[in-house]
């Protein structure tokens, strides 16, 4: 697991306008929790949050957050994304306690070609991507990984088939399938209808009317009715 | 073609289309996807256009998902009708989409593969969209 290393600096004004000023300038409001400790807003580089996102370990990478003199092992537990230019907005630390055993969700990775893909022609599909597991936080896995060469049509993998270290615990349901293949299904060519029919959806009637009046016009559209006439 | 099969009522105002899609503007279900770029109605028939074009595409080999629905109606006038005399009947459905969603879903394919036939689907769409892949979310 690589080393990172983030500098934070403390953030006294609150408030999506000293927010987005914060990120005019480059960085990115964060706030660090846990540990039994009160929680401290800060602003941090979203740079160097990315790189931890997009290493090999990803979100599961524990840190070290160089804040007001003092280090801190921190981890990131939530952040979020702007939907459109997809640059981090804003992240959530927490602080870790190096001989304390945690909750962590780690990606589960796919190794080999399904025999059911390859000479069946099925299709592959993760059910269950991340699995949580519990453990020190020095023995968190980068991923699970799960052979698949051997899955064929309509069999599937479970939790309970994932094989990992001792020292994990898998804390996710051991009967929820993780992956599967599927038959293909077979596309209709729908024959083209020979008169386009705009059919209408049923309109719910409030519960007095349509208890008594069932199948009877409501009386807006009896007003409407008389005012064609 | 989709649409609602039951509605409390059979007319809607047009409405606004302000912001962005906080909510399904990442990859939930496949590895790759088409998120939209730009706000806009897609109409059921645009809905049935692209799935059939990617479906077509890919023909038996990966799974679709659909994430969007066409539950707004859009209603007509008549032509060479005299403005007034009330809201024209409902005339087809579409969904409302804002910028940052993710409209279609691909799994069980190439990358190369899943591309091109959001390519296909993405012609059929009267917005700018752009093709996403689950890995570079994260």
């Amino acid at each position: 697991m690589a080393q990172f290393i983030v500098s934070a600096d403390s953030r006294e004004k609150r408030g999506k306008n000293a927010a987005r000023q914060l990120r005019r300038s480059g960085k990115i409001p964060a706030v660090l929790y846990g540990n039994n400790e009160s929680p401290i807003a800060v602003s941090v580089s979203p740079k160097e949050l990315s790189s931890i996102l997009n290493s090999s370990s990803g979100h599961n990478t524990i840190f070290t957050l160089g804040f007001q003199d003092a280090k801190t092992s921190v981890m990131l537990k939530d952040w979020q994304f702007d939907p459109i230019k997809g640059h981090l907005l804003h992240a959530d630390l927490v602080r870790i306690a190096l001989d304390k055993v945690l909750q962590v969700n780690v990606p589960v990775n796919a190794v080999g070609e399904a025999k059911g893909v390859k000479l069946e022609g099925g299709i592959f599909e993760f059910v269950l991507r991340t699995v949580e597991v519990e453990c020190l936080p020095s023995d968190i896995p980068e991923n699970i990984s799960i052979d698949i060469s051997e899955l064929s049509i309509g069999s599937n993998l479970r939790v309970s088939d994932l094989k990992v270290d001792p020292k994990i615990k898998i804390l996710s349901d051991s009967e929820l399938v993780v992956a599967h293949v599927i038959a293909p299904k077979e596309e209709k060519v729908a024959e083209p209808a020979a008169e386009a029919v705009v059919a209408e959806p049923e309109v719910i009637k409030k519960g007095k009317v349509a208890s008594e009046e069932e199948g009877e016009p409501a009386k807006g559209e009896e007003k409407k009715e008389k005012e064609k006439k | 073609m989709l649409m609602p099969k039951k509605v409390k009522y059979r007319k809607q105002q047009r409405g606004r289309m302000k912001g962005k899609a906080w909510r399904g503007s990442e990859i939930a279900f496949g590895q790759f996807g088409l998120k939209v770029m730009e706000p806009g109605w897609i109409s059921d028939r645009q809905i049935e256009a692209s799935r059939i074009a990617m479906t077509r595409f890919i023909k038996r080999g990966g799974k679709v998902w659909i994430r969007l629905f066409p539950d707004k109606p859009v209603t007509k006038k008549p032509a060479e009708t005299r403005m007034g005399k009330g809201k024209g009947a409902p005339e087809f459905w579409v969904a409302v989409v804002r910028p940052g969603k993710v409209i279609f879903e691909m799994e069980g394919v190439k990358e190369d593969v899943a591309r091109e036939a959001m390519r296909l689907a993405a012609n059929k769409l009267p917005i700018q969209t752009k093709f996403v892949s689950r890995i570079g979310q994260e």
